[in-house]
């Protein structure tokens, strides 16, 4: 039954965030797998780990310490084996360095993180719900940027 | 140009002067022999009445002695016998006088002898006779004999003195031809050079007066420029100086004594002397900047310090090139300025531009850190408040309800004050990227992100076709948003908000709210029939943080027109804006078209 699953990973710093994101997850019907990190070096630990069910969609925070999001997203995008993770940048700035860094550094979607809990939901569950292989190739700067 | 005309002229002037020396020669010359044989013919005519006189002397002599002996004769009284003792001195005497007068002349000298013969002879008879009639009883014939050979004696005497006196006359004559001849064309020789020597020194009389005004203009207008030149260089603070490269001479201006603060020309112009007075710990990179003049004809412009004579360390600018000058000699020319204050002055604007560069930067770092960071806890307030009211807000009083929404409510202004201060941040940076743009895409955006706006106050917005301009997009789109933004925003409840978007191309002479110049601009003007404001406001609207309502009224930050006027300015335009109360506002923005 596993398969049904949608394996979702979040690494974030933000001890509230974290849980807006769970329960954002928890009231959303549908069918996920929530994991957390607390920053980039347990997330790449995780992985790494041969072991390791590998996530549909990885929620990558930009500001984390040890090591952050953008470094998390050029390693992902290096190795050959986390091919198939849609990775969507979730951060708290919009400014345009970050979302023209993250873009050339091949993450899928940047998503600001909003200031509502209703919003936040609609947000998850859409991009959760995204056709991957769709949205990447019809990808370009203007729509990278989730707009609600 | 005109040393050139100089130097010709004193060639010529030379020419002039030889051919001159050498006309007085030759009349001198002639006028000397002229004057010889003025000389000469004088001598002969005196020469010709002396001999002529003295001839005349002779035979009255000659004369006495006859009339004498006769006198004695016929009253045989002794008293008559004394012309006749005295004239045979006299007349040997004046026979010498003759011959030595005449002793140039072979014919008078030949007459004369023939005429001594006949003077003894006369003289032998006139003895004789005297003899003869000494006696008491002598031969009457003889005596008359004697008398007749006397007599004809005595004529011919005559005769041959008349002869040397014609022959004189005409030895005289003879002579004065032979020089008359001469002495016709001398005149005429002389007259004719003195005239072509009088031409040649009038014309050079002309050519040396016309070169002495040139020279003169030109004195005068060198020592003008001198003049000009000096006070120039005191006035500009500069000196001047030379290095002829040939003869390895130097020479200093005035002022480039009193840069150094020393009297003009107090020290001996040369490099060394005037190292004496460069910084020690520049006085290598002068040196070797010198070494340099000969192999480049051009001596970049170098500063460096002096110390002066009063000690003053001053800054000193040097600038030259070499040149070659009328004579042909290369000569390296160049100034030295005082640049103490210039140099100063730049240190200070460049100490200062580094420090609000920094101010600058620290600035905008703060200003974009402060907005980012502040976004984040806002954030969690503002969700935690969202959880809250849809979990728990029956749980409250009403109170409590009450006091959420007010939290809510501050909160969600927060946030729209530190987006807009992002905003205004982003604007200010210095990131110019000029790009190729159609104008009615970006308006298009800008409907697009004010769709949920527009569609809830059911706005219309008409516009007209905007031109493709080199514009910063991302700004140009913003101005946009704030400005349609800002109408929809102070629209007059219940009526349909309407904005009219017009674009034309003017002349800037044309519109007297610009710079008058000949700048083609386009003017973009937009109308609304919101609230509007009185005009007294107009320029106030655009100050940082200023606004005209409450903000319980209106939500605002008195960010946006200020946004707007900065993106204007970086895109060197200029906005206005125009308000009727309760009528409508107007903004218009000119943007340069070429």
């Amino acid at each position: 039954m596993t398969e049904d699953y949608i394996n979702i990973c979040l690494a974030d710093d933000d001890q509230d965030d974290r849980l807006f994101f769970t329960d954002a997850f928890d009231e959303l019907k549908i069918r996920t797998k929530v994991s957390t990190f607390n920053d980039g070096v347990e997330l790449m630990n995780y992985l790494n780990n041969a072991d390791s069910i590998l996530p549909n969609v990885l929620f990558l925070d930009l500001n984390m310490p040890k090591k952050n999001g953008v470094e998390c997203l050029s390693e992902i995008k290096r190795n050959e084996k986390f091919n198939d993770i849609a990775i969507a940048i979730y951060s708290t700035s919009s400014s345009e360095e970050h979302i023209e860094e993250t873009f050339i550094n091949g993450a899928n979607i940047y998503i600001k993180k909003p200031n509502d809990f209703e919003t936040l939901k609609k947000i998850l569950s859409e991009v959760v719900t995204i056709n991957w292989q769709y949205h990447t190739s019809g990808l370009n700067k203007d729509n990278f940027l989730m707009r609600m | 140009m005109k040393e050139n005309y100089l130097h010709n002229s004193t060639l010529l002037l030379k020419i002039i002067f030889v051919i001159s020396v050498a006309v007085i020669f030759f009349i001198g010359g002639i006028t000397f022999k002229h004057i010889m044989v003025l000389k000469k013919t004088s001598t002969w005519v005196s020469n010709s009445h002396e001999v002529n006189a003295e001839l005349e002397r002779l035979i009255s002599y000659i004369k006495d002695a006859e009339t004498g002996q006769r006198g004695y004769i016929l009253t045989r009284d002794k008293s008559f016998l004394t012309p006749y003792l005295r004239s045979k001195d006299l007349v040997k005497n004046s026979y010498k006088k003759v011959s030595k007068l005449t002793i140039h002349s072979r014919t008078q000298q030949a007459n004369l002898k023939n005429l001594l013969f006949y003077i003894n002879k006369r003289q032998n008879y006139l003895s004789k006779t005297l003899y003869l009639t000494a006696q008491e009883n002598y031969d009457k014939t003889i005596l008359r004999n004697n008398l007749i050979i006397g007599k004809n004696a005595m004529d011919s005497i005559r005769v041959k003195i008349e002869g040397m006196m014609i022959a004189q006359k005409n030895l005289l004559k003879n002579r004065q031809n032979d020089y008359e001849s001469t002495m016709n064309y001398t005149p005429l020789l002389i007259y004719l050079t003195l005239i072509v020597t009088l031409i040649l020194i009038t014309i050079a009389f002309i050519k040396m007066n016309r070169d002495l005004a040139t020279l003169k203009k030109t004195i005068y207008t060198l020592s003008v420029a001198n003049e000009a030149n000096n006070l120039a260089e005191i006035v500009g603070g500069f000196g001047s100086w030379q290095f002829n490269l040939e003869t390895n001479d130097y020479t200093f201006s005035d002022n480039e004594y009193r840069l150094l603060g020393c009297e003009p020309q107090s020290f001996k112009a040369s490099i060394e002397e005037f190292a004496k007075f460069v910084h020690p710990d520049d006085l290598q990179y002068v040196i070797d900047n010198a070494k340099n003049i000969p192999v480049n004809s051009t001596l970049p412009a170098f500063t460096y310090r002096v110390i002066r004579k009063d000690g003053e360390i001053r800054y000193f600018r040097a600038l030259g090139r070499v040149v070659t000058i009328a004579s042909g000699e290369r000569t390296h020319i160049g100034t030295t300025s005082d640049v103490t204050e210039e140099v100063y002055a730049k240190n200070y604007i460049e100490d200062r531009n580094r420090e609000l560069e920094n101010n600058n930067k620290e600035l905008t770092a703060f200003n974009y850190i402060a907005s980012h960071d502040l976004q984040e806890p806002l954030r969690k307030i503002e969700t935690f408040l969202s959880r809250l009211v849809t979990k728990d807000y029956d749980n409250l009083s009403k109170s409590g309800q009450q006091y959420v929404s007010s939290i809510q409510s501050s909160a969600n202004r927060m946030r729209i004050l530190i987006e807009d201060l992002l905003q205004f941040s982003r604007t200010n940076k210095n990131e110019k990227n000029y790009e190729e743009t159609d104008l009615n895409v970006l308006l298009e955006n800008a409907k697009q992100e004010l769709t949920q706006i527009i569609d809830e106050k059911k706005a219309i917005i008409e516009s007209t076709e905007l031109p493709t301009l080199k514009v910063i997009r991302f700004q140009i789109q913003q101005l946009f948003i704030n400005l349609i933004g800002n109408s929809l925003k102070y629209s007059k409840e219940n009526i349909t908000p309407i904005i009219k978007i017009n674009c034309s191309t003017i002349l800037a002479n044309d519109d007297e709210l610009l710079p008058q110049n000949n700048h083609r601009y386009y003017k973009f003007v937009f109308e609304d029939n919101g609230i509007g404001f009185e005009q007294e406001y107009a320029k106030k609207i655009f100050i940082l943080f200023n606004r005209l309502h409450n903000k319980n009224e209106y939500e605002g930050t008195g960010i946006g027109l200020a946004i707007c006027k900065k993106i204007v300015e970086n895109h060197n335009g200029f906005i206005f804006a125009q308000g009727v109360l309760n009528e409508g506002a107007t903004f218009t923005i000119y943007l340069r078209a070429d």
